[in-house]
């Protein structure tokens, strides 16, 4: 009957081919979607495992460029209990670096999809720190980030740099702004933010798009770059026991209510419940693909059976019950959705690697085994699913029924 | 002792909004290893007196016992039994399936079970009684009219079943090639000792130790 079955599917074969394109297309759909949404979990884990203090923003600011908080702030927090030190940041838009604005660049790479892409993405961002507070962190992303001496990663900012002209670049911008020469940027060079020169002491590298984007200097230097004399964006806060930073996070903002302390833990949850309903909406729209697909497979299983139905009452007629009619016509749209699962995943594994080349930044698409294995289940039960009612169909006729009208 | 009975058996089809009635009271009897006959012009009710007999249809009224079996009483899936292991039928058309070779087409009945090295033993060998065991790989396309029909016979035979019912068996095919394969199937229905029902227009294969039923309007005759 297995046999029997897969050599019905290739009857016609141009027909299966269709049917199996219309279903295998909503399960590459499926993996490639999912394979974005691990990618992003992938990303933002490795990207907020980087970061282990507490940030403290303005309430429902989305990230420290839009936050604004006063400037006596850091005082008072330092005065709660398990707080350990407390640096203070401004953050904002870079002006152009080397005379290219976001503008310039996005038109300067029109022509080269992945770059433009990039454009949006690599909008470039000044953080001043507290050089003074900030040497004294010990969980400092972009210190721990900075490139080996043997990288020629030159030296992360200090004390010393307060008020001076001295930045830290990341190993992307180091590329992507390049010396007179077309040779990356590196320690000793100078790098032109706005209208002023500033001297590249080090280079760093997280590996991760939401955190290379970000030039490093000295704040009082961007309260000048950034035209911002007063006020801060966010306070880094780094607890006596990183064990308790959600606990100190609660006690500073039960103490400043109009401010946001976020803990790594606080990011992850919501980043896992913001990851949780894109997974639903993106698992709404391939339900309406797969619906699709359901109705593609009902299609050609209900016109193979209608062409059939004679021979199901010969079959009838030699003993097959209407279970066996109904199994046999079960089981080959049940083929179908194996072969649209191989297809979609093939082509989905195809799809992602080839991404994979283009992406850069930590995001990566990632196809796990499981999700190989979700797409296969849900062909193969859209197939089966979609087999159901033609088999019904035919296998409820009456035998000479069935041949009388296979033979109109 | 009566292989087939029928007592009484009426079918009435539906036609537009009106009924036709095609089988008026039939009731007949045929003994067990017995060749008979159902004669008759076109649209007599002979093909639907033998699906009735085969169970691949419902009487509207009367009953219908086969072996002592009552068809009318039984359920569907005790009629797909009751055709799987007793009944052999042979179509006009041949009706053999397209996808599969001469010997999986003789295995048709045995396929929702699986098939062992005997059934396949057992196919192979009533394909080379009706003279088909160099065809056995052939599919129907690759195949006369002659021998197709030489397949259907060895499919419907292969299950040793009691009734083998041929509704006109040599109706698609020329005069010698119908007398070959006529002679196939007598010879079989002797050599297995089967109740052997023939609906024909054609009274040339008819001997005369054979029972002939002929049906006119819907009424047995004689």
């Amino acid at each position: 009957m297995w046999r029997f079955a897969w050599r019905n599917i290739l009857t016609r074969p141009t027909r299966t081919f269709l049917a199996l394109i219309g279903l295998s297309i909503p399960i590459l759909g499926v993996v490639g979607l999912f394979s974005l949404s691990n990618g992003l979990r992938m990303l933002v884990g490795n990207t907020l495992n980087q970061i282990q203090g507490v940030i403290v923003l303005r309430n429902n600011a989305p990230s420290p460029v839009f936050s604004d908080i006063p400037a006596d702030l850091p005082d008072k927090i330092r005065s709660i209990p398990g707080v350990k030190i407390v640096s203070p940041e401004i953050w904002g838009i870079s002006p152009p670096i080397e005379n290219t604005s976001l503008i310039a660049r996005t038109l300067n790479n029109l022509g080269d999809q992945q770059k433009r892409m990039q454009s949006f993405l690599d909008t470039p961002v000044v953080t001043g720190q507290d050089t003074i507070t900030h040497a004294k962190i010990t969980t400092s992303v972009y210190r721990k980030a900075l490139l080996p001496a043997a990288e020629n990663g030159g030296r992360y900012l200090n004390e010393t740099d307060r008020g001076s002209k001295n930045v830290v670049l990341s190993k992307k911008f180091a590329n992507q702004f390049k010396n007179s020469d077309n040779s990356p940027k590196k320690p000793g060079d100078k790098v032109k933010i706005g209208n002023e020169q500033f001297n590249v002491i080090g280079i760093y590298h997280t590996n991760s798009m939401l955190l290379d984007g970000v030039i490093v200097m000295d704040i009082e230097t961007a309260r000048r770059v950034l035209n911002r004399p007063n006020g801060l964006s966010d306070v880094y806060v780094e607890m006596n026991d990183p064990v308790k930073s959600d606990e100190v996070a609660q006690l500073i903002e039960k103490s400043f209510p109009d401010f946001d302390a976020r803990s790594m833990n606080e990011f992850q949850n919501s980043f896992g419940n913001l990851m949780g309903q894109l997974d639903r909406v993106l698992g709404l729209t391939v339900s309406l693909a797969l619906a699709v697909g359901v109705v593609g497979i009902v299609n050609t299983m209900l016109m193979s059976t209608l062409e059939r139905i004679a021979e199901f009452g010969i079959l009838r007629t030699n003993g097959w019950s209407q279970n066996h009619v109904l199994g046999l016509v079960t089981l080959e749209s049940a083929y179908m959705g194996l072969i649209a699962g191989v297809m979609g995943c093939g082509l989905a594994l195809v799809g992602v690697n080839i991404a994979n080349q283009f992406l850069s930044g930590g995001l990566q698409l990632v196809v796990t085994p499981y999700l190989l294995f979700l797409g296969m289940i849900l062909s193969v039960v859209t197939g089966t699913l979609g087999g159901l009612y033609p088999a019904w169909k035919a296998a409820r006729l009456a035998p000479m029924e069935a041949i009388r009208f296979g033979h109109r | 002792m009566s292989m087939i009975e029928t007592h009484d058996v009426t079918k009435s089809y539906r036609s537009g909004e009106g009924v036709m009635e095609i089988l008026h009271g039939v009731s007949l009897s045929i003994p067990a290893g017995q060749c008979a006959f159902i004669v008759g012009p076109s649209g007599s009710g002979k093909s639907t007196l033998l699906h009735l007999i085969g169970a691949m249809d419902q009487p509207t009224k009367g009953r219908v016992v086969i072996d002592g079996q009552d068809l009318t009483k039984m359920t569907e899936p005790q009629k797909d039994l009751f055709r799987r292991d007793k009944i052999g039928i042979i179509f006009q058309a041949f009706n053999l399936v397209g996808n599969l070779t001469a010997l999986e087409n003789v295995l048709v009945p045995f396929l929702p079970r699986g098939i062992t090295p005997e059934l396949r033993d057992r196919a192979k060998a009533m394909l080379t009684k009706v003279g088909l065991g160099h065809r056995l790989t052939h599919r129907p396309i690759q195949m006369s009219g002659g021998e197709q029909q030489r397949v259907a016979i060895a499919r419907a035979l292969v299950k040793n079943p009691q009734v083998v019912l041929a509704d006109e068996p040599t109706g698609q095919l020329d005069t010698r090639t119908g007398e070959d394969v006529f002679r196939i199937l007598r010879e079989l229905q002797r050599e297995l000792g089967t109740t052997l029902v023939v609906v024909t227009h054609d009274r040339r294969f008819i001997q005369p130790q054979d029972l002939v039923l002929e049906i006119e309007d819907g009424l047995l005759k004689k």
